[in-house]
């Protein structure tokens, strides 16, 4: 069909060679360090008072509700309190303040742990008590996904990592192809999927090769993908394995998907008893002295990461949370590394000459939700509600590539954003 | 130290709508480049310096058009010219012209499309007609009376295909295409056309880099040029024309330069892609409509201007989620691309040939001494109707093209009164009494200029034959003849 409806991809520079095979800079812990308690959706309550002290792996912080992410110590030493920071949503968040003894005196969050011999449910139950959740950027609880899988065929590890720049994914499989291969055959039985795919891009040779060597004799075999983007996005990573759509969960083609680093926090849990409390962090961009992939304690602020790769490079540069592609420009560099985080971003900051649209049409042919941004944003200037439905507004998901492709310069994916926006206030109404 | 906030994604493809508008210039240069060298190598150099003052003088109006435009929008004037690309309209408009437009006429047109077709559009991107195409449409209904008599070429393809009422058999085809050095030739280009369409092999290639370099969909110029040869492919194998039917209207008037240059404008195709594969089939269908069926010589620009109209409406079929709706948009699209292809068949495939007037092929020869030619085809009477001194006066009459060729009613013989100085053997005057041919072309060897140019010839004098009346300079030369011979007596 792509004859009519164009590739919906294309394929990113992704600079990876900057930070790709640099050696990882384990960072000198922070001082201080603010664990936020939310995450995603899952809040915390603090189970630790101010005072108090604290162990790496000691439990933070209680979930409210059953969205349950509970909260470990990444570090040893004292509770400050609870303070209300920048997230990297962009919105103020609770964070508990850690003061670092720098002794890293630590405790078992819980008992190493043998998928092999459990039962489904005592996987699942380990899971959820490890705080497992979605590392690819999402956040979600990883037991919730897994809770009641039905008619699924494939279990997929999605290590594609197609946001330009980032490859703290690829250096944390590198590195640890055997907690990789612990995390996921127990999520491949909590799938109940008979066989499973790692999704690696085509060009990654080296970490297909590491991958093809840990996962041998196992029901889960190495699928590469081509260097496109967005083809780590759950919908066209599916349609890629399987030629299959589905309208709201990969479920209804039969998949069910998870992060590399997600199998390989789950699998350090498994054999270490380790909950998730450092995170590999790419720092890469032109606006940074030194990129390079850093490992870190989870409640690291940015700031601290870019002085350790160097400092910024201009005086005048956009920090962004995550990839350039989705990742959000954060004004300011205290927000903190939280579990979901795989990189920091520095761009130095040029003004992009802005043209007229010209309607060529390339936002529709790259989007890879099928839809077509230039006509939504006519019509979000219009406010126009019936078009903007027939348009299919909400299936965006911001993945950025109508403003990437835009030879005018547009901010097309932010049109289509307010136009989400407008439909969600008068659906309201 | 400043952290700057920017809504995501904060990552830009290298490629900008200034570039698009950049290499378009170059491949338009390159048109231009092989024009200038076409004319100047087979007209002289004063007819390649003429394209070189049109596309010159349209570009500067373009950008004075533009720094009026800006001053009104109170932007700075250099950013105004840069982001609006008139010179690209210029351009194009200048290629779509016939050397002989007169320099006046372009100028205007230039500023008609622009205000017109463009500005009160609200500017680039916002209008809704091609604005070259506009400006064209523009020179053709108002300035057609003002071309240049100076740079006369020979007739264009589209010119005496027309003649031929765009259909014509396999044999006279093999000699009518002679004019131009056959279908190879008119691929590499080297016959007159209007000033950009002449080379089909460079606008190829220019296709071809703005495909390589992601400046057009592909799709557009390939299923334009494509439909027009597999309609035209149809209709010539319907009417026993042969396949060189379909790849001499490809190659004919503007379908290459319009499908690469015109149809390509990506302010009025449509957006999404099925809607841009209807665009092109119904251009290629109007096009071929109206060339075969319209008094239009070519049907490139108005297939263009009309389908600009339609663009809306076919954006708004396709409006919705190109996934969730696939099935849908492509059974729409096939069936409205097969009504469009099957219109254009059915109603290009009434088209009647038609017998020219004047075609070369079939002229008797006029040449060498006049008292030397063969003149029996013309059935020359000849009587004196006076004598007085040395001038005798003779009355003639001879068959033209209308009667020769068997046009019917419509046509006569051609009468004249010559003097002839009989003392000498020579041509005092020649006056014509009576016109049989087609008036508009064969009445060129008729004018009075033409007749002036017998006076003082003798029968050993040769004549010149007036180039598209070959029919009828024969006719007098046959009665020029015949009055000399008749006072030799």
């Amino acid at each position: 069909m792509s004859f009519l409806t164009g590739p919906m991809h294309y394929h990113l520079e992704g600079h990876k060679e900057l930070t790709a095979h640099k050696d990882v800079l384990i960072l000198e812990e922070p001082d201080d360090v603010y664990v936020p308690l939310v995450n995603g959706r899952a809040t915390c309550t603090p189970v630790v008072q101010p005072g108090d002290k604290v162990c790496v792996g000691t439990k933070l912080g209680e979930p409210v509700d059953h969205w349950y992410v509970p909260v470990f110590s990444p570090v040893s030493g004292t509770v400050v309190g609870v303070e209300k920071r920048m997230s990297a949503a962009l919105k103020p968040a609770e964070h508990l303040h850690i003061r670092n003894d720098h002794k890293k005196t630590a405790v078992r969050a819980f008992e190493p742990f043998d998928h092999e011999s459990a039962t489904r449910e005592e996987v699942l139950e380990f899971t959820k008590n490890a705080g497992m959740l979605g590392l690819g950027g999402a956040g979600f609880p990883t037991f919730m996904k897994y809770s009641k899988p039905e008619n699924i065929d494939l279990f997929i590890i999605n290590a594609v990592e197609c946001e330009p720049y980032l490859t703290a994914d690829y250096r944390n499989a590198m590195e640890n192809p055997k907690l990789m291969r612990e995390g996921a055959l127990a999520l491949l039985k909590l799938s109940t999927a008979p066989k499973g795919a790692i999704a690696v891009k085509e060009d990654k040779t080296d970490l297909i090769a590491v991958l093809k060597d840990a996962f041998a004799g196992t029901a889960i075999e190495v699928k590469t993908v081509p260097d496109i983007y967005p083809s780590g996005w759950e919908r066209t990573l599916v349609y890629m394995l399987t030629g299959k759509r589905y309208d709201r969960l990969p479920a209804e083609a039969g998949c069910i998907l998870n992060n590399v680093s997600t199998c390989i926090a789950l699998g350090d849990a498994m054999l270490n008893g380790k909950p998730i409390t450092h995170k590999f962090v790419t720092v890469s961009g032109d606006g940074v002295a030194n990129p390079q992939n850093v490992y870190c304690p989870v409640g690291t602020p940015s700031g601290t990461l870019i002085q350790a790769c160097g400092g910024y490079t201009a005086e005048d540069v956009l920090l962004i949370a995550g990839g350039p592609m989705m990742g959000r420009a954060i004004p300011n560099d205290i927000f903190v590394i939280g579990p979901a985080n795989n990189g920091l971003t520095v761009l130095k900051h040029k003004e992009e000459k802005q043209v007229k649209c010209l309607r060529c049409g390339r936002c529709t042919e790259t989007c890879p939700s099928g839809l077509q941004p230039v006509r939504i944003n006519q019509y979000e200037k219009l406010k126009d509600l019936e078009a903007l439905k027939t348009l299919d507004v909400m299936s965006c998901i911001e993945c950025g590539t109508c403003t990437f492709i835009c030879p005018s310069k547009l901010d097309v994916t932010e049109g289509v954003r307010r136009a989400k926006r407008y439909l969600q206030l008068q659906a309201k109404k | 130290m400043k952290l700057t906030f920017k809504p995501s994604p904060n990552y830009r493809t290298s490629q900008s709508t200034t570039g698009i508008m950049f290499d378009l210039t170059v491949c338009l240069l390159a048109v231009t480049v092989f024009a200038v060298a076409y004319y100047s190598a087979v007209y002289g150099a004063s007819y390649g310096l003429r394209i070189v003052i049109l596309e010159a003088s349209a570009v500067i109006t373009a950008c004075i058009v533009d720094a009026i435009w800006a001053k009104i929008q109170k932007v700075d004037v250099k950013t105004g010219i840069l982001s609006s690309y008139s010179w690209i309209t210029a351009m194009i408009l200048t290629l779509m012209c016939q050397i002989d437009v007169n320099p006046y006429a372009l100028c205007v047109a230039t500023v008609i499309a622009l205000v017109f077709g463009k500005m009160v559009f609200g500017g680039f991107g916002q209008n809704i007609f091609n604005p070259a195409a506009f400006g064209a449409a523009v020179i053709m209904s108002s300035f057609a009376a003002t071309k240049s008599t100076d740079f006369v070429t020979a007739a264009t393809p589209t010119i005496t295909a027309a003649n031929y009422g765009w259909m014509m058999n396999a044999e006279t085809f093999a000699s009518y295409i002679t004019q131009y050095g056959g279908l190879g030739k008119m691929l590499l280009g080297w016959y007159p056309s209007s000033i950009g369409s002449t080379s089909a092999l460079l606008l190829a290639l220019c296709c071809a880099f703005l495909i390589w370099r992601k400046d057009i969909d592909w799709r557009i110029p390939v299923i334009y040029i494509g439909s027009v040869f597999l309609m035209t492919t149809i209709i010539g194998l319907i009417k026993g024309a042969g396949v060189w039917y379909g790849i001499f209207n490809v190659l004919a008037g503007g379908v290459m330069f319009g499908g690469v240059f015109m149809l390509t404008d990506p302010v009025t195709n449509p957006v999404p892609i099925p809607g841009r594969v209807i665009f092109a089939i119904g251009c290629a269908a109007l096009t071929v409509i109206i060339r075969l069926k319209a008094n239009f010589p070519d049907g490139v620009l108005f297939s263009i201007l009309l389908m600009n109209m339609m663009t809306p409406a076919i954006d708004k079929i396709f409006d919705g989620n190109q996934i969730k709706n696939a099935v849908q948009f492509r059974n729409k699209t096939i069936l409205i691309s097969a009504i469009l292809a099957v219109i254009g068949i059915a109603v290009g495939a009434t088209v009647e040939a038609k017998i020219p007037e004047a075609a070369p092929a079939e002229a008797p020869a006029v040449e060498g001494a006049l008292g030397g030619i063969d003149f029996s085809a013309n059935n020359v009477e000849v009587t004196e109707v006076s004598r007085d001194g040395n001038n005798a006066v003779y009355s003639c009459s001879a068959d033209g093209f209308g009667i020769i060729n068997g046009m019917g009613a419509d046509y006569s013989r051609n009468e004249a009164t010559i003097t002839v100085d009989t003392s000498k053997g020579s041509v005092v005057s020649v006056v014509l009494d009576h016109f049989g041919d087609t008036a508009g072309i064969g009445d060129t060897a008729t004018s009075d200029e033409a007749l002036a140019a017998y006076t003082g010839l003798t029968l050993n004098d040769t004549v010149d034959t007036v180039s598209g009346a070959t029919f009828t300079s024969g006719s007098v030369a046959s009665m020029v003849q015949a009055a000399l011979e008749a006072a030799a007596k």
